[in-house]
């Protein structure tokens, strides 16, 4: 009898104090939730074979951390709360004859309960939301089952483990609050005034300079490959600099607020102020968990929405012609352009075999190698495995020669160069000198170019591209046909291209790219070891709508998620504060406040401390964006001014939701003050 | 013209489902002139805090009626009352009633930053009555750092700073020990010595010792009252202990 007393006190605890426990139990079942999901995604093969699935499962890891270390912080932070308004209870129970070890046993039934029913809600939640989700996958994208959720054991275990350590650390610091505490404090914990905190210039400072660090990083990256290691560097910068700034800065803005007697003696202001200032230390936390919430929520639709809307333009960045042959091998030899000749001829045959014309092409070639550009000259000898630490990854580049014969035919332009000189342009912010070298080959730069050569060659590089265009293209290539790299293999590499559109339909266009993929694998000159395939236009589109529509739904589903939790924490704040203030709004309605100003001082507080975070949110969105730019770049996206748009739709979208959510929040928490 | 009137106020409180209903305060009729210090005694259950929300505005009377000033307390409508309240009362409560989340000072203030008064004309005020008040010092602190007495003081200064036609008092010295209470005594007899009216619910035989009227209700009614006049504190004390001897043993007075 006696051994099932405790879990029954514990039971009727969390059932009398449902107000305060529904929210917090629903925000961890969450949370679990959304650990589950994107540790499946993270860590699981569900999103692979499609261009940046690396890049997405590692931002799906990197927010499986994210989750953790937040959902720690945020059940921390709500828990404390919790127990701060069950201390008198506790002392109830003390003076009745518990001592701290029954107390405890209370709190750890307690906490068993909350765990079991959340962990076993959010795992079934995850699990559901998944299902979910692979439906509208099929609906949205039209293609069965491209994402195939299946229930991942070592997701499950990933999650109970964590939450489960976190309910434990959650428990350790309940009993501790209880434990050391007096039985007579207990009793009046919670009409012990508690004194507004001081206002911290050191951490506030620490929060301004990782912020601003975190912006800087964001802004200075130039090249997505360095971006993804530096962004992980940056986030974590910010979500700090946030919590920091958002704790100590508003303690901060409010004292001096209240400095300023002007604004701060005015009946909308006197009582609003004040109880911000009195409780924003823990106020700073929930607004900091909000901001970083709404920016996860602005980043992901941002970015998916603008991949997925934009995914004509970057088929055809990738694909630019309805047909594109290619044929690309590592190393020299002088057969290379008898071979492009005999691809050439050999294709024009097939498409006219078809009975179709090319209505218009593009025919060139080029060789690349790539190195490490520092001081006007590209460093091929450099091994990257030893020097990993020290390089600038903004500075590795790839050079592209083309000869002055295909560079007129694709310009139209008219101009000559002499053996040893050059036209230069470089994507990407590498500074061109008057001379420029490349290994052991110096040329002295004619004219700087500034043509986008990105739209003219359709190569989508990550790294940096410097394009030289000479005289004697293969004669300059020949010069490093004994160059290897660091694995013994060549460097120097040979790209040969041909894109062209015909008069033929979307059948025809894949029916005819299947007769030259064919003819460009079997048939060809005895090149061994070179890759040559061709691709349509037509049959890529299928995969990138399947993969950018997948993204985009995912977006939409975490967002969803993200934007429940949001919510459940504003409630969850409103409810608790509002109890926390009931008592002294009674008091001011008995000095002689009148019920439109007591409504209106409500509104005016929670107009500051709930714009808050969604200016925070959009302010590092806006930081954040030339970096998503660039990792977008990873997809092959390339379209800024989409991508603004899409952020300042998803922002007002967001902005909207919020200030729905807050008009209903705050009119719990006016029923509840009086 | 007498500043507050009081004339057959009823009070009925009715059970939710129907059911029985008590009835606090049966007839009440008394008036106070102005600048008069008045007590009202009486045991727990007697009505007197009841009387006491009705003369403040805070609850309705059931019959009756509260003319403050010539004002009819109970025709005011409800978006008007807090006005109301704030200009031409003043409250001071058992347990003092001050915000945590504000210092002395700005407590003090907040009757008048709810009457939109100008920075200036509320620090000239504070100014003037903090040192009578003895709280000049504390200005800056926040209610739970300073001691009971102190934390009365600033809600009588609270009460004062509106320049209210009555103060209305709720057991001041309730919660304060006997020597703060003493002062505070002392306090109101110098604020009614100043002019101010001033209405003070109490058990405490030593409060109401320092009143110029005692009125003792029991059961509903004003059963009772006596006038200090010319006697001492001391005198007024046995006086009052006597009535309310009388009183506990259910006999008549003559």
């Amino acid at each position: 009898m006696r051994s099932g007393l405790y879990p029954k006190i514990a039971a009727d605890g969390i059932r009398k104090n449902g107000r305060l426990y529904i929210p917090y139990i629903a925000t961890s079942t969450l949370m679990i939730a959304v650990f589950y999901i994107m540790h499946m995604l993270g860590f699981t093969d569900i999103l692979t074979n499609f261009a940046g699935s690396g890049t997405a499962k590692d931002m799906m890891i990197f927010g499986t951390y994210i989750m953790a270390i937040f959902g720690t912080i945020f059940l921390f932070y709500t828990q404390s709360a919790l127990v701060k308004g069950r201390l008198k209870e506790f002392g109830l129970y003390s003076v009745l004859g518990m001592n701290r070890k029954d107390i405890g046993k209370i709190i750890f039934y307690e906490t068993v309960i909350t765990w079991a029913v959340s962990m076993a809600g959010g795992l079934l939640a995850g699990i559901g939301l998944s299902k979910l989700a692979e439906l509208g996958f099929a609906k949205m994208i039209d293609v069965k089952a491209s994402y195939d959720f299946y229930l991942s054991a070592s997701s499950v275990c990933a999650t109970i483990l964590v939450y489960s350590f976190i309910f434990f650390l959650i428990f350790l610091n309940a009993y501790r609050q209880v434990r050391f505490a007096d039985t007579i404090n207990l009793i009046s914990a919670d009409k012990a005034g508690e004194k507004p905190p001081r206002a911290n210039w050191f951490a506030g400072l620490t929060g301004f300079a990782l912020l601003t660090a975190g912006y800087v990083i964001a802004l200075k990256i130039e090249q997505p490959l360095a971006a993804l290691m530096w962004f992980f560097i940056a986030v974590i910068l910010v979500i700090i600099g946030t919590y920091l700034v958002l704790i100590s800065g508003s303690v901060l803005m409010c004292r001096l607020l209240q400095k300023n007697r002007r604004f701060y003696y005015k009946t909308n202001h006197f009582v609003s102020v004040s109880s911000m200032a009195c409780r924003m230390k823990r106020n700073g936390a929930s607004l900091a968990s909000i901001c970083i919430l709404i920016t996860m929520i602005l980043v992901m639709i941002s970015s998916t929405s603008a991949l997925y809307i934009n995914r004509e333009q970057t088929l055809s960045n990738h694909y630019p012609r309805q047909l594109n042959a290619v044929a690309m091998r590592y190393g020299y030899d002088s057969g290379y352009k008898e071979a492009g000749e005999t691809f050439e001829e050999g294709i024009n045959d097939l498409v006219s075999k078809y009975g179709a014309s090319i209505t218009d092409s593009v025919i060139y070639y080029d060789y690349t190698i790539s190195g490490y550009y520092n001081d006007y000259k590209l460093d091929i000898d450099i091994n990257p495995m030893e020097n990993i630490t020290t390089l600038d990854y903004d500075n590795v580049a790839t050079v592209m020669f083309i000869g002055i014969d295909k560079y007129d035919e694709l310009t139209g332009e008219d101009k000559s160069l002499e053996d040893g000189e050059a036209i230069v342009s470089s994507s990407g912010k590498l500074p061109i000198g008057t001379t420029i070298a490349v290994g052991d080959s110096v040329f002295s730069v004619k004219e700087r170019s500034d043509r986008d050569f990105d739209k003219l060659c359709p190569d989508i590089s990550l790294v940096s591209t410097i394009v030289i265009v000479v005289k004697d293209v293969d004669g300059v290539a020949s010069g490093f046909a004994d160059r290897m790299d660091v694995t013994g293999n060549p460097m120097i590499c040979w790209n040969w291209k041909y894109c062209f559109d015909t008069d033929l339909n979307a059948e025809g266009q894949i029916e005819l790219n299947g007769i030259i993929g064919h003819y460009m694998n079997q048939e060809l000159p005895n090149l061994a070891h070179s890759t040559r395939y061709c691709a349509s236009h037509e049959e890529q589109r299928n995969d990138f709508y399947k993969t950018f529509g997948g993204l985009f739904f995912l977006g939409i589903l975490l967002s969803v998620i993200f934007l429940i939790s949001c919510v459940l924490i504003i409630y969850y704040k409103q409810i608790s504060e509002g109890f926390e203030d009931q008592s002294g709004f009674g008091i001011m309605q008995k000095v002689g406040m009148t019920r439109p100003e007591i409504k209106k001082s409500i509104n005016s507080q929670m107009l500051m401390v709930f714009f808050i975070p969604i200016a925070f949110a959009c302010l590092h969105l806006a930081f954040v964006l030339p970096i998503i730019h660039k990792l977008l770049m990873l997809f092959g996206h390339n379209n800024m001014p989409l991508l603004i748009t899409c952020a300042g739709v998803s922002a007002l979208i967001c902005g909207i939701f919020y200030a729905v959510t807050y008009k209903f929040t705050s009119n719990a928490y006016l029923r509840i003050v009086s | 013209m007498s500043l507050l009137e009081v004339s057959g106020v009823k009070k009925i409180y009715k059970a939710r489902r129907g059911g029985t209903s008590v009835q606090a305060l049966k007839n009440v009729s008394f008036t106070v002139e102005k600048g008069e210090y008045v007590a009202i005694m009486g045991e727990s259950g007697s009505g007197k805090t009841t009387l006491l929300n009705i003369l403040a505005a805070l609850d309705k009377a059931t019959e009756g009626s509260v003319i403050l000033d010539g004002m009819n307390i109970g025709t005011i409508r409800e978006a008007a009352m807090a006005k109301f309240r704030r200009d031409n009362l003043g409250y001071v409560f058992q347990e003092f009633n001050l915000l945590d989340t504000f210092t002395i000072e700005d407590n003090i203030y907040l009757p008048l930053v709810l009457a939109g008064k100008k920075n200036e004309e509320m620090r000239a005020k504070l100014d003037l009555l903090a040192p009578k008040l003895g709280i000049s010092d504390l200005l800056k602190k926040y209610p739970y750092e300073v001691s009971g007495g102190q934390k009365q003081r600033a809600a009588v200064a609270r009460a004062l700073i509106t320049d209210p036609k009555i103060i209305l008092a709720d057991e001041p010295t309730g919660a304060l020990d006997s020597k703060s209470s003493d002062e505070l005594l002392e306090l109101f007899s110098e604020v009614n010595g100043m002019g101010q009216t001033i209405l003070m619910v109490t058990h405490s035989t030593k409060a109401a010792s320092h009143a110029s009227r005692v009125m003792f209700i029991k059961d509903g009614i004003i059963f009772h009252q006596i006038y200090k006049g010319d006697s001492t504190d001391t005198q007024m004390y046995q006086k009052i202990s006597d009535t309310l001897n009388l009183l506990a043993q259910g006999g008549e007075l003559k």
